[in-house]
């Protein structure tokens, strides 16, 4: 028996709209979350949710019932989010810190939205430090470290989202934690 | 002599260098390393404070980053994103069946091409055709073809693309190509009853012939 994601995309490629419906409501908030710590933006996170389930819906033909339907939606996801974080470095510099203001890079000069959710209100000066630190990483890093820690997924799960050998996946994830690692060294 | 075997220990102990330590520390948060290396490993570390220390930070960092709170979806989110989708998805189940199976898809249609140029070309002579020594007793009715009782043929009947029916005699051997044969009672054939399926042999030619073309390109 096929899990619940792949059968319902099963109906969905019939036509059934219910169908699509419901793996919308399955997957929207783990989209979310990936985008939103992927981009570090809601603007954004919420635009990347809306193209993946586009892209999704236009290409069920070419879901491959063989793989796990999140390993496909993740995919999907990941690649949109890397695609505007490329774009977005290549526009104007966010990576490199501004002189003299500690911690203080391009990304903080994005738009800001003041639609902070409350279960952010709260937001311990921790969870403050370690999203600041995840936002500095390196793309190629980020990437993986988001799936490994936001989506919890295992290192042969994150080889097939990102189609690279699981060998790929563990140096990123050891580099992506040193770099953290000397990011919060002092700071904790 | 207890003193030097503690030493020798003790070196044992320190034996794991700091970067194989520290790959080490990676494996374990991964969830893979090996027992034995474990264990040197912990040696290790109760040996070496700088170690230790990172490991520690490894550790803190770890637990920091499975604390994030997962971020949910604003409402109103999945209503947007419902909305916008095309309108109704045409259900090409067709399209999609021949992406997923490109070998079996071309065999197909090959197949189709065979066959829709085999029908056109065989219906062009689908004609009745009588061949014998004397026709003048036989009679032909639409696709039959019938040597009526009493009456015969003196040599050999050939009948093409129809029924023979014989209910006198025939002299030879009665011959049907791509037909039916039906004998009556009062039926006598001197020579053999011979039925051919032209078609087989036919498909046969068109095959070898279209295989020829391939191979010497002509």
């Amino acid at each position: 028996m096929n899990p619940l994601d792949t059968r319902l995309a099963k109906l969905a490629r019939k036509g059934d709209q219910r169908a699509f419906a419901e793996i919308v409501g399955l997957y929207k908030d783990k989209l979310y979350h990936l985008a939103y710590r992927m981009t570090g933006n809601r603007q954004e996170a919420e635009d990347v949710v809306q193209d993946t389930f586009l892209r999704v819906h236009k290409n069920l033909e070419r879901y491959d019932e063989n793989q796990k339907f999140s390993t496909w939606i993740y995919r999907i996801a990941t690649n949109l989010c890397i695609d505007r974080l490329r774009k977005r470095r290549s526009t104007y510099s966010l990576d490199a810190e501004s002189s003299g203001h500690e911690g203080l890079d391009g990304y903080s000069m994005l738009p800001s939205d003041d639609r902070t959710p409350e279960s952010e209100l709260l937001l311990s000066e921790t969870q403050r430090l370690i999203r600041e630190a995840m936002e500095t990483l390196p793309v190629k890093y980020k990437s993986v470290m988001v799936l490994r820690y936001m989506k919890e997924l295992s290192l042969q799960e994150i080889s097939d989202v990102l189609d690279m050998p699981v060998t790929t996946v563990k140096t990123r994830v050891h580099r992506g934690r040193e770099f953290l690692r000397k990011k919060l060294e002092h700071k904790l | 002599m207890w003193r030097s075997l503690s030493a020798l220990k003790k070196k044992g102990m320190a034996d794991m260098k700091c970067n194989v330590a520290v790959a080490s520390m990676h494996d374990y948060l991964d969830g893979d390393l090996p027992r034995e290396t474990a264990l040197s490993l912990r040696e290790h570390l109760s040996a070496c404070p700088e170690c230790r220390t990172r490991f520690e930070q490894l550790e803190r960092t770890e637990a920091l980053l499975l604390a994030v709170p997962a971020a949910e979806a604003p409402a109103g989110l999945e209503d947007r994103i419902l909305q916008s989708l095309p309108g109704k998805r045409r259900p090409a189940a067709w399209t999609g069946w021949v992406r997923r199976h490109p070998a079996a898809s071309a065999a197909a249609f090959f197949l189709i091409v065979m066959l829709t140029s085999f029908v056109a070309m065989w219906n062009q002579d689908r004609q009745l055709s009588v061949a014998g020594p004397d026709l003048d007793d036989v009679v032909i009715e639409g696709h039959t073809v019938t040597v009526p009782a009493g009456k015969e043929v003196s040599g050999d009947l050939t009948v093409a693309n129809g029924t023979a029916m014989v209910l006198g005699d025939v002299k030879g051997n009665l011959t049907v190509i791509d037909g039916q044969v039906t004998l009556a009672s009062t039926a006598h054939i001197a020579g053999h009853v011979k039925t051919i399926d032209r078609a087989v042999d036919w498909v046969w030619y068109k095959v070898t012939s279209w295989f020829g073309t391939i191979a010497y390109g002509s």
